[in-house]
């Protein structure tokens, strides 16, 4: 072959490769120090998303929504006086990585509370991590439930505050009776199938199928022909990521309209009905607690700064919200405990602590460390946004164990056992100080 | 005279195990990875991260031994590494909800629990016996690797199809793993089973890991080795000569899954967190990329390699331009390929044997045998061959 | 054959199809430059994306198929020029040097349109589909990317079987010297393939995007699918390409029907691994007398 490097002084290529290393390992000293310039007295929060790898799409959202409410707090004068100082971790959508950023957050940087994770892998993985070093987590995503940390708080949904009132609202309103559940193969779509399936029991619904793609699955011709078959009059959809704007394209190509079988889900959001374009989402149903279009002062004024801030064709949506408003929980509750101790922002800052989030007042539950949340249905515009076609009353309690599937199961961190149990420092007690499960 | 030229021949050719400097390197540097702990206190993430980069410079290492040794590309080695670390997994998780009936009142793992199962399935029940689950997480491997080689070698697949063949191998486990998530924790994997970070378990990795590093010096540098390196470079001719290909492919292959076997169940046991990632292509291609980068056909190379792609990318992550990091990583790649094909350590020993012995045409006549040798291990799709027909 | 069964043959078809599209370019860059390109799925996601910056300013499929082309193409002559044309003697390398591309890509597409899903829809004429046999209606633009996939199958044979330009390449690839002799200038030979290549994943990004998900991480799963779709059938045979696809796209539409999406996966990979053992080199591939 006419041109190989090997021809050209092979030390002067290495030596500008060696050098160009020395100063790729050290530069990030320089820069590490530049973001860890925190001052004496600042309060340090943890930002845990991933900004890489797979799950980057969703989690940098995430990112941007806690990044403006630290920016909103600290223009309005901060929390007891301090700056919140934000040090942003990337934990390239791995689990093991998730758990060594928790590590260094908690341990180095020392910060007072850590926002962050999307998945439950990833949840999961750091939760150890928080319990045996006894740090604070929030997190904002809507998840299977059936877990209670003393050293988590759920901000997100769970299946309740979605599922209790929307299944019975398709039963009676749509009137449509025969449901055919696809999901994504993993436990957040089985759980909520499992619920879904017993709320089906008990409203007098039928299940006519059930059926799970692999992760990241894009082809969904063979499912919908089998849905075909199956005389189904609705799809629910526990699709995620990459697989929901595939699903609904191929849905209508494949000749099905959404008043004649629409899809309903407690999953897509804004930004997904906007990526699948507007011929393919009109029409169809998304139960959530927050859309883009609730009509509330709050809501307004978050959705125009969020798109000032980070451009005008940004949408906003459920999980952003909750990653945005626990941002604010986080701070009132150092400011009602007057410091950053983690076990008084536990037993004392955080439960019960209200804040007007843009989908109206939330509130976290005094017992469980999961959030009253409000429940709307949503039906998909051409635009991308939805129509709110249903809201709930008021806000919704959350019940980590529904009692129709867990009769005998709750949480409750004030029940003086759980407290004196859960209060041992992790080094007494290894036997599961955190986490309790009765 | 004649007598002492001869003696000099067998003394190039049976060089020591370890040359002098490098047993003091070595000495060195195992005295202050196994005194971190003390130095640094048990809550230190670096600790944490120590004894995990160790266990991926073992993967990389026995990538290296298949790729930069015999020629093998393998982008399903994660597959070794991962059925290893669940079967620790699997028995850690067991006995530790076992023994911590707070969290699990059932007794069994809350994975299983969750998927509907009522109790441990009577297929698991030796996993409770953890001795039986670390000689299982070896020895299953190194069978399937057996296996693996069997199908594969003696048909002569290898090059580009084996490194396809591997990558389906990956893929199917993965599967497997997301499908039957009863059994093996799914996409969340396994986790909260405690986890032996410290000082004696990191002595444990360090022993195993410079074992590894001595079984891996002895291999490359005894006979076997030397025939390796044949049919690394010429396996028609290796097989003229009357070696059987093969059985050495298979044999090297065995060797490199046992190794990357016994990294994946120490880093089960030391990281507490399996996850089907452990046991996907991409891993594989990061471990390839480990090795290339430290040096190729250098046994201290994929130390390297390990060490500062893993360093840098957890720092480029946690700085302020977390959001751009991953550019540095892809120049990296590039200039590495451009500029130091033969990766850090190998171009440290072109260099030092620059210095060492030879002039400048010497060394161009070296690198010259380098390049050609790197062109062998796999020929070209585009290469000639006669009767080779586009259609 | 009950008519879901029918329904699924045709709809296997189409599978074979996308996978063809995607694999393609692949066909070119690593059976015949012998680059093993990993970048290849984030040149398909490069086209996607430029199909949905047409999208945006009002052009449909039809104008971003030769857009997505010229540029995914030049994109190909940058990385070619820069950094492919220094190591095409050194094969295993290229999987270094393109996965550090697909990196620097992936995060550049990111900086550029941020982390969100971008929207690309069907052109309208495409739009709905028609009953002819079975029990879905089979959509006009899976019919389409059949139509895509074969024009790109004959339109590459013709090229390199038919015109000066494949005779080149053809001759370059037997025997490289003796072309360079003859004055042949290989590397402008090396480049223009590599560019044709490119091109024909962006061409991929561009009519796959209204059928899937846009986004920067979307190329990994192509790029694997292509490899198995090229080694299936054999590398450097243009042939393989249909062959593999079709293989591979009716046996997972066909099992994912029979048990579900799942194993059917699960399935055709380990049918994958049995076929290689069978045929070492690929259905269709050359069979090296040793």
């Amino acid at each position: 072959m006419p041109k190989t490097i090997r021809r050209r002084s092979f030390l002067k290529g290495s030596a500008a490769g060696l050098g160009a290393l020395v100063i790729g390992t050290t530069a990030p000293y320089y820069f590490q120090r530049n973001i860890a310039k925190a001052q004496e007295g600042d309060i340090k929060v943890g930002i845990l998303h991933s900004l890489s790898g797979t799950i980057a799409i969703i989690e940098t959202s995430l990112h941007n929504a806690e990044l403006l409410a630290i920016e909103e707090i600290n223009a309005k004068g901060g929390v007891l006086g301090k700056k919140l100082v934000p040090v942003v971790e990337d934990p390239q959508s791995l689990v093991q990585v998730f758990a060594e950023k928790a590590k260094k957050l908690l341990l180095e940087d020392k910060v007072a509370a850590v926002l962050g994770c999307y998945t439950s892998a990833s949840r999961q993985s750091v939760l150890p991590v928080f319990e045996e070093y006894n740090g604070l987590l929030l997190y904002p995503t809507l998840y299977e439930a059936q877990e209670c940390s003393k050293n988590c708080f759920y901000t997100g949904a769970v299946p309740n505050q979605q599922l209790d009132d929307f299944v019975p609202w398709i039963i009676q309103t749509l009137g449509r009776k025969k449901f055919y559940m696809i999901g994504s193969n993993y436990i957040y779509p089985k759980e909520t199938n499992r619920e879904v399936k017993a709320l089906l029991e008990k409203h007098g619904g039928e299940n006519v199928g059930e059926e799970y793609a692999p992760l990241g699955h894009t082809e969904f011709s063979t499912i919908i022909n089998n849905i075909a078959g199956s005389g189904a009059d609705i799809v629910f959809s526990d699709l995620v990521g990459d697989s929901i704007v595939a699903f609904y394209k191929q849905f209508r190509q494949f000749g099905f309209t959404a008043a004649d079988l629409p899809i309903c889900t407690p999953i897509t959001t804004e930004q997904e009905t906007a990526a699948m374009g507007p011929e393919n989402a009109a029409g169809h149903y998304t139960s959530f607690n927050y859309f883009q279009t609730v009509d509330t002062p709050e809501n307004k004024s978050f959705v125009e700064r969020y798109k000032a801030k980070y451009g005008a064709n940004q949408v906003t949506n459920a999980v952003m919200e909750a990653a945005y408003f626990q941002t604010y929980l986080l701070a009132q509750a150092i400011e009602k405990v007057g410091n950053t101790e983690t076990d008084a922002l536990i037993f004392d800052g955080l439960p019960g602590q209200e804040f007007k989030a843009p989908q109206g007042p939330v509130k976290i539950d005094e017992k469980n460390h999961h959030t009253w949340l409000w429940a709307r249905i949503g039906k998909a515009r051409e635009d991308g946004q939805f129509d709110i076609v249903w809201t709930s009353q008021d806000r919704i309690r959350p019940d980590p164990w529904v009692d129709y599937l867990y009769p005998n199961k709750d949480c409750d961190f004030t029940d003086p056992k759980v407290l004196e149990r859960v209060k041992k420092p992790w080094a007494e007690d290894k036997n599961r100080s955190g986490t309790i499960d009765l | 005279m004649e007598n002492k030229a001869a003696q000099r021949t067998r003394v190039v050719e049976r060089a020591p195990l370890l040359p002098l400097w490098a047993l003091i390197l070595g000495a060195l540097l195992i005295a202050i990875i196994g005194s971190f702990p003390y130095l640094s206190g048990t809550n230190s993430y670096v600790l944490l991260l120590i004894g995990k980069f160790l266990c991926f410079a073992i993967f990389a290492l026995s990538i290296d031994l298949i790729w930069g040794f015999a020629g093998i590309l393998s982008l399903g080695q994660a597959v070794y590494f991962g059925i290893g670390a669940y079967f620790v997994a699997l028995s850690l998780k067991i006995n530790y909800a076992m023994t911590h009936p707070t969290r699990y009142g059932s007794k069994f793992p809350d994975f299983m629990e969750w998927n509907g199962l009522t109790a441990l399935p009577t297929f698991m029940e030796p996993l409770i016996n953890v001795p039986f689950a670390v000689v299982a997480a070896l020895a299953v491997p190194t069978f399937l690797a057996f296996i693996f080689g069997v199908i594969t070698f003696k048909r002569h697949i290898y090059g580009v199809y084996c490194a396809v063949i591997t990558l389906a191998e990956s893929l199917i486990l993965q599967e497997f793993i997301i499908e039957y998530q009863a059994y093996t924790g799914g996409f969340n994997g396994i986790t909260d089973y405690g986890n032996f970070v410290g000082a004696p378990f990191l002595w444990i990795i360090l022993a195993v890991t410079i074992a590894f590093f001595l079984i891996a010096r002895f291999i490359t540098h005894s006979r076997i080795g030397t025939v390796l390196k044949s049919v690394r470079d010429n396996d028609v001719r290796a097989e003229f000569m009357g070696y059987n290909v093969a059985n050495y492919r298979i044999f090297v292959f065995c060797v490199s899954a046992f190794m990357a076997a016994a990294a994946g169940a120490m880093y089960a046991a030391w990281v507490g967190i399996v996850s089907f990632l452990d046991t996907g292509p991409l891993f594989s291609v990061e471990g390839v990329i480990w090795t290339a980068v430290g040096g190729r056909a250098t046994l201290i190379g994929p130390f390297v390699g390990a060490f500062l792609v893993r360093g840098l990318e957890f720092l480029l992550s946690g700085s302020w331009f977390a959001n751009y990091w991953q550019v540095f990583m892809g120049i990296l790649f590039i200039a590495v390929v451009l500029w130091i094909p033969d990766g850090l350590i190998g171009t440290l020993g072109n260099w030092i044997r620059k210095y060492r012995r030879g002039t400048l045409t010497q060394i161009r006549e070296e690198q010259d045998r380098i390049a050609h040798d790197r062109q062998r291990d796999w020929e070209p799709p585009g290469a000639a061959k006669p009767g080779d027909e586009l259609v | 054959m009950s008519q879901a069964l029918i329904s699924q043959v045709l709809i296997g078809l189409s599978v074979a199809a996308i996978l063809a599209i995607a694999a393609m370019g692949l066909a070119i860059i690593f059976g015949i430059a012998g680059v093993i390109n990993m970048a290849h799925g984030q040149f398909i996601m490069v086209g996607a994306y430029t199909a949905a910056v047409v999208g945006q300013l009002g052009g449909n499929t039809f104008v971003a198929i030769p857009v997505a082309f010229v540029v995914v193409a030049l994109l190909g002559l940058i990385v070619e020029r820069g950094i492919i044309q220094w190591i095409y003697d050194r094969p295993l390398e290229t999987l270094l040097a393109t996965w550090g591309v697909g990196i620097i890509l992936e995060v550049l597409m990111k900086v550029i349109f941020g982390p969100e899903l971008y929207y690309v829809g069907a052109p309208k004429i495409l739009d709905g589909g028609i009953r002819l046999i079975g029990r879905l209606p089979y959509p006009y633009y899976r019919m389409f990317l059949i139509a895509v996939a074969l024009v790109m199958l004959f339109v590459t044979l013709y090229i390199i079987f038919r015109t000066d330009f494949g005779l080149k390449v053809r001759s370059v690839r037997r025997n490289r010297a003796m072309s360079g002799c003859l004055g042949i200038d290989t590397a402008r030979i090396d480049m223009l393939i590599f560019m044709y290549g490119s091109g024909l994943a962006g061409i991929a990004g561009a009519v796959l995007a209204p059928i899937k998900s846009v986004s920067t991480t979307m190329g990994f799963s192509y790029a694997v699918g292509s490899y198995m779709v090229i080694v299936l059938g054999g590398v450097g045979n243009l042939l393989g390409v249909p062959t593999g696809s079709f293989l591979i796209g009716e046996g997972e539409t066909l099992l994912a029907y029979k048990y579900n999406a799942v194993i059917g996966q699960l399935l055709v990979f380990v049918a994958i691994v049995i076929a290689i053992r069978v045929f070492p080199r690929g259905i269709f591939g050359y069979h090296e007398r040793r």
